[in-house]
């Protein structure tokens, strides 16, 4: 346990200090003070009067919504064996979907909210489809077809929101303002950006814990992940089981990106934040893909990403260094715990 | 239509297409011994970033393009030894080396490049000079054509050919054959796998490397935050629509550049009198590729020992 377990997470953690340090030692800025600063990015302590734990906390449950969303994508896909590195343009295509519905006249108050959502999540499932279709149907690598749909819905979205969904009240490349009825309320009165969102994204987790480790749907869609030929073999539905996981996964990215529209901006615009989509990746393999890991993993992703941002706003360090920070998590990652199998000799 | 479609604008589309013939040849190499290559985005940005660096600390534009290749061949030989070495999933570490290229180029820009712009000092670099023809000059074509593209360009129209020819003429290009399509035979007919699998993901960070020193000491003259703007992603598209074959990826990042230039001139102009959305000129690329995925146009068979 100690060994296999312990050694390599406390060496893991050793090596992204390590590697934070080093970023910070080379901006000239003094360690001890930039590492308070991230602590109380991520925090809110030690507060002081301009910043404290309500404005840490909005900042780290948002981001933390959205990556959970995102790493839960990453995650069903590669339980069955499918790597997903769409969930950016899925994102995208799920947030202008509930843009679209939000600002739709004449829908009923009750039903405005769960539409945009359902819809978002919906438009992130159809955005999925192409890619495992090609995968299942044609053998096209999934990597390579999603690559693909990413820049598709950049360009797509982009011109939606210049040309079709553009609000007529002014010139920038916005959509209106969504209707009250179909926003997300926040999870506290004095938050700017943490909505409710957090709460659905964890309920999601937990059901997709119970449905992969307690269901036969579950148990078939991991067995397809761990070899696919001895699953066929066993008598399961590996291509549908496929298109399912993965239909699951673009309807998790698309639920964030509508998540993110009906709960913290309102509307989609022009360089709607997708980064979240790449993120996700680094919250499912930190997760070793399991659902109710991903929350813990979430949550650590966006506390660094908050107390990097936050290190930016107070000594002008550049924010990268979370961008660096998770690069070299992901290899470390990568190569302690998910060696291939060495096939040959 | 006359003013739309002329010698420069496939002149500025043959701009357009270097960077992306010189990375997606870079990526065929890798993929043609078997290692999957999403990073080369990550390897074009670091390297148009090194080559800022090296040009504007030394004044030399041959510097730059060192250090662009160098950096190139790091990240590159990162890739290596993550997935031969640690049996690292090539798309993770993929996915983790365009984030680090992300991350490191801009923190280093703002550390090293934007203090000095705030100094007031320059960040212009001294550009490669235009390439001059001689007396190739004086035909109307190649004037059109050629006038002001720098020697990458050029090098980018030749490689093609010289990589088929080291690919199917020599014992070396049988060998990488041999690798991508079935490594465990290969290495049983004494071929040395690992050698060549290095060699192959070393030679995508030269050129993918080389593709961003194009981006500062060809085109621009300065680096700029996330400058390779997906361009490693359309390589990797022209790689794949090209079928793995170098004349097949040239021609395909051939005409990917075309449609960023045509997608430039048009800027608001109308076609036959109708507003063509930049945003489609711009999604085909990627479009056509999912459509080659389709195998509408043909089988595609990539590497079969491809990610393994």
């Amino acid at each position: 346990m100690f060994r296999t377990r312990v050694l390599p997470a406390l060496l893991g953690a050793i090596i992204v200090l390590a590697a934070l340090t080093l970023l910070i030692a080379a901006t000239g800025k003094p360690l001890g003070e930039s590492f308070q600063i991230i602590l109380q990015g991520a925090t809110g302590y030690p507060r002081t009067d301009a910043f404290g734990p309500v404005d840490a906390w909005d900042s780290v449950l948002h981001d933390m919504t959205l990556l959970l969303l995102t790493g839960l994508a990453v995650a069903i896909a590669l339980q069955a064996g499918l790597f997903n590195i769409g969930a950016a343009g899925q994102l995208l295509m799920g947030a202008i979907a509930a843009a679209w519905i939000g600002t739709l006249t004449g829908v009923p108050e009750r039903l405005h909210l769960p539409l945009a959502l359902l819809v978002g999540a919906a438009a992130g499932a159809l955005w999925a489809f192409a890619p495992v279709w090609l995968k299942v149907r044609r053998g096209a690598h999934e990597v390579i077809s999603t690559i693909m749909f990413n820049y598709i819905a950049l360009y797509l979205t982009h011109w939606l929101v210049t040309e079709r969904l553009k609000d007529p009240a002014g010139d920038a490349p916005q959509t209106a303002v969504i209707a009250d009825a179909a926003r997300l309320p926040l999870l506290r009165e004095d938050f700017l950006q943490a909505s409710w969102g957090l709460g659905i994204a964890i309920l999601t987790a937990l059901g997709l814990w119970l449905v992969l480790y307690r269901t036969v749907w579950g148990y078939e869609t991991r067995a397809t992940g761990a070899n696919r030929d001895a699953a066929d073999a066993a008598g399961a539905p590996t291509a549908r089981r496929m298109v399912e996981a993965m239909l699951l996964s673009g309807g998790l990215a698309g639920l964030a990106g509508a998540i993110e529209v009906c709960g913290s901006q309102y509307r989609f615009f022009e360089g709607f934040p997708s980064e979240y989509g790449f993120d996700g990746i680094a919250v499912a393999l930190l997760a070793g893909n399991h659902p109710a890991v991903a929350v813990v993993s979430a949550w650590l992703m966006s506390a660094l990403r908050s107390g990097a941002y936050h290190l930016h706003a107070e000594t002008g360090a550049p924010k990268e260094i979370a961008v660096v920070a998770q690069a070299v998590l992901i290899l470390y990652v990568a190569a302690v715990y998910l060696r291939k199998r060495r096939v040959e000799g | 239509m006359s003013d739309i479609f002329d010698a420069q604008l496939v002149g500025a589309a043959l701009r357009q297409a270097t960077p992306l013939i010189l990375a997606a040849l870079g990526g065929l190499m890798s993929e043609r011994v078997g290692v999957i290559n999403i990073g080369l985005e990550g390897k074009i940005l670091m390297g148009a970033f090194a080559a800022a660096l090296g040009a504007l600390l030394t004044g030399s534009p041959l510097v730059g393009l060192a250090c662009a290749m160098g950096v190139g061949v790091t990240l590159a030989l990162l890739h290596a030894v993550a997935t031969q070495e640690w049996r690292t999933d090539h798309i993770v570490s993929g996915v983790a080396i365009n984030l680090l290229a992300l991350g490191l180029s801009t923190y280093l820009f703002r550390q090293i490049i934007v203090p000095r712009e705030e100094a007031g000092e320059t960040s212009v670099v001294t550009m490669f000079a235009p390439v001059s023809l001689g007396g190739l000059e004086n035909l109307p074509i190649f004037n059109a054509l050629l006038k002001d593209q720098s020697w990458f360009t050029l090098f980018a129209l030749v490689l093609p050919f010289m990589l088929l020819t080291l690919l199917t003429r020599t014992r070396w290009g049988l060998q990488v054959y041999a690798v991508g399509n079935d490594s465990v035979k290969a290495r049983t007919m004494g071929v040395p796998v690992k050698r060549l699998r290095y060699l192959g993901v070393l030679w995508s960070g030269v050129f993918a490397g080389m593709a961003g020193a194009f981006l500062v000491l060809a085109a621009t003259g300065q680096f700029r935050e996330n400058m390779s703007a997906g361009r490693g992603f359309i390589a990797l598209a022209a790689l794949i629509f090209g079928r793995w074959h170098p004349l097949g990826a040239a021609g395909a990042a051939l005409g990917f550049g075309f449609f960023e230039a045509l997608q430039m001139r048009l800027q608001g102009q109308p076609v036959f009198g109708v507003q063509l959305p930049t945003d489609l000129l711009l999604m085909l690329p990627y479009l056509l590729t999912v459509i080659a995925l389709m195998g509408l146009l043909g089988k595609m068979k990539p590497p079969s020992d491809l990610g393994n």
